[in-house]
């Protein structure tokens, strides 16, 4: 099943009097349970098309389908929910609220979308316990360390069962060691039957995601089976 | 459900920072003290001028020469008038159907002596013993004269607060016997206190019978009277009726207006509100302007409050807060502080005023309509000020948001 569909999308930003085209049309495909990576150098436009994908902005030019639902073109609020329901975030700087518990961060998504207190709570405590931190769930983000903030923030992208968790750079903050936990927690996620989409410009990553698209330029410049997937051939 | 948990956000927000919100607070409560001082001040003194003329009685009005002036000119205008004689009171009486009571009045200043307290011209108004039902007189101790003493010239005297005041101090004036301009007077009864301008006598006033006055002043040349129709409904038509009965009895030519002065409590709280109206609305005004300045306040701690939580904005927007959801955050941020501060600020508000009023022997009891007013206000300033941040945080781009150092 398709889940994410984009053709021909164009990003074009006018900086002064230049126009720079962030995204040249970009036309790619993405099945449900896939784990991919998006691979590129700074300034390629892979941040770019992440926003777009995870929408956050919308394109220029071309349209994008997310689910069959054709998401370009809808606005601020549509958007919103299609956020709320169809993606969850993982930041490089985490994006925790600083004052909140590690618990009130998780439940944020589900306030949104109105789901009663005590289900939130049961719903927020539940994915805290699928990362590993249900003895960590009062703290505040500066209570925790850097490895255990990502997986706050990796539950709160769980919690509202999305059609995708969309990670950008999820361990350029982490150091190595954290970095491979990290990225183990997203290969058991994948094992679940999650859908992983990943953006990063190392290779280390990148190698954990069973299809890598390399961008260059703000174009595809190659879609290539990822290393594992070469490995252990699923 | 939402909204509810929006509303929390808020709350807690407001107390992450709370020097900030303690200082937006205490310009809303300047602003919200000094306009609920004003109003309420205002509403006191208008509740004693309204106080102090239902002594009138709602179906009363009064016959003078000159009844009010509102400028000298007018004044002297008026001085030229005749005076209303006794005649006019049984001409009222036999012509006007619609009149129950003619009540007349004489004043004339005299010397008041109580053992040695000694006091120069203060008013004596001569009163027949039905002008006690007319104009509402409220008794504090004693009795008024009656017809019989009326008619058998006793002399008499019902005496009003600031008199007693001035001559029996810690004395019970009931039974003793004063002077006026040497002859001796029993006090029969003394009248309640009367506000702040009802008593316009620094030295007070003392009733006597109307044939007592006679007696002693002479037969009144000049007096005023006090009118009672026979019901609130027919008040205009029986001031139609005495103004056509004097007009005719005066002569006064159809193409001139009335040369004497009818009143009512009404036309008297008109006259003044006419006249203090644009006083009232520079006080409101001026103190408003600390309220547009607390409102101000609250405008730009909101703003600074917005873009230093830019990136929080982004984070719950990509997490899927809608427009609205971030518009009520905020919303309710400011309404809150708005809220507070004006219940705050009716309080103290009050107290001023109160403290006020006591300064001319005033009371003011709180009112819901001055309650309401304040809270109105305050909540006004918080959605007048506090929609702009709000809406310039709902409508945050949530890519720049995200990326907002």
């Amino acid at each position: 099943m398709t889940l994410i569909e984009t053709s021909d999308l164009w990003k074009t930003y006018q900086m002064g009097a230049e126009t720079i085209h962030a995204l040249r049309g970009v036309s790619i495909q993405i099945q449900k349970g896939e784990y991919v990576a998006i691979m590129g150098p700074s300034g390629s436009g892979k941040s770019t098309l992440m926003n777009l994908i995870g929408c956050l902005d919308t394109a220029s030019k071309g349209d994008y389908r997310l689910n069959g639902k054709l998401v370009s073109g809808m606005n601020d609020d549509e958007l919103a929910a299609i956020r709320n329901r169809e993606i969850g975030f993982v930041f490089q700087t985490f994006n925790l609220l600083p004052r909140a518990t590690a618990l009130h961060n998780v439940e944020l998504p589900l306030i949104y979308n109105g789901t009663p207190a005590r289900e939130r709570n049961e719903k927020a405590r539940l994915a805290l316990t699928k990362v590993q931190l249900d003895d960590r769930m009062m703290h505040k983000p500066s209570e925790l360390s850097g490895g255990q903030r990502q997986r706050v923030a990796i539950a709160r992208a769980l919690v509202n069962n999305p059609s995708i968790i969309l990670a950008d750079e999820p361990t350029g903050n982490l150091d190595s060691k954290t970095s491979e936990d990290i990225m183990l927690l997203f290969d058991h996620l994948y094992n679940q039957g999650n859908t992983i989409i990943t953006v990063t410009h190392e290779r280390d990553i990148a190698n954990h995601a069973h299809r890598v698209l390399s961008i260059l330029d703000g174009q595809i410049a190659s879609d290539q089976a990822g290393a594992r997937q070469k490995a252990l051939t699923h | 459900m939402i909204t509810g948990s929006l509303f929390k956000i808020a709350v807690d927000a407001l107390r992450a920072n709370k020097l900030r919100s303690g200082l937006t607070l205490l310009g809303v409560i300047i602003g919200v003290t000094s306009v609920m001082t004003i109003v309420s001040a205002l509403q006191g003194m208008q509740d004693a001028i309204e106080e102090d003329l239902s002594q009138f009685g709602p179906s009363t009005f009064m016959v003078a020469r000159i009844g009010m002036a509102m400028s000298d000119e007018e004044f002297f205008e008026k001085l030229k008038r005749k005076p209303i004689t006794m005649k006019s009171v049984s001409l009222i009486e036999k012509g006007c159907s619609l009149c129950s009571k003619v009540s007349p009045r004489a004043n004339t200043g005299a010397r008041v002596k109580y053992k040695d307290q000694a006091l120069r011209n203060v008013m004596i108004s001569g009163v027949t013993a039905d002008a006690f039902e007319v104009v509402e007189v409220q008794l504090a101790q004693g009795r008024f004269h009656t017809p019989d003493e009326d008619r058998m010239r006793r002399p008499v005297a019902f005496i009003s607060d600031k008199l007693r005041e001035n001559l029996f101090e810690g004395v019970d004036p009931l039974g003793k016997e004063i002077t006026i301009n040497g002859r001796k007077y029993t006090v029969i009864g003394t009248e309640k206190k009367s506000g702040p301008f009802g008593d316009n006598q620094e030295r007070g006033y003392a009733y006597i019978p109307m044939s007592t006055y006679a007696t002693q002043f002479g037969e009144p040349s000049r007096i005023m009277l006090a009118v009672k129709a026979v019901s609130v409904g027919a008040l205009q038509d029986a001031m139609d009726q005495t103004r056509m009965i004097l007009r005719s009895q005066r002569h006064v030519p159809f193409d001139k207006p009335d040369d004497f002065d009818i009143l009512t409590a009404d036309i008297v709280l008109d006259v003044i509100n006419g006249f203090t109206r644009i006083l009232r609305l520079a006080l409101i005004g001026i103190s408003s302007i600390s309220l547009v300045v607390g409102g101000i306040v609250v405008m730009n701690i909101m703003m600074v409050s917005v873009t230093e939580r830019t990136r929080e904005i982004g984070i719950r927007k990509s997490l899927g807060a809608r427009q609205k959801h971030i518009l009520l955050q905020f919303l309710f941020e400011s309404l809150m502080v708005t809220l507070a501060g004006g219940i705050l600020g009716i309080v103290l508000g009050f107290l001023a005023a109160k403290g006020l009023m006591a300064k001319i022997d005033m009371n003011l009891a709180p009112s819901i309509a001055a309650i309401s007013l304040g809270l109105a206000i305050s909540g006004g300033v918080g959605l007048f000020f506090g929609i702009y941040p709000a809406m310039k945080a709902a409508r945050l781009d949530p890519v720049k948001a995200l990326s907002y150092e």
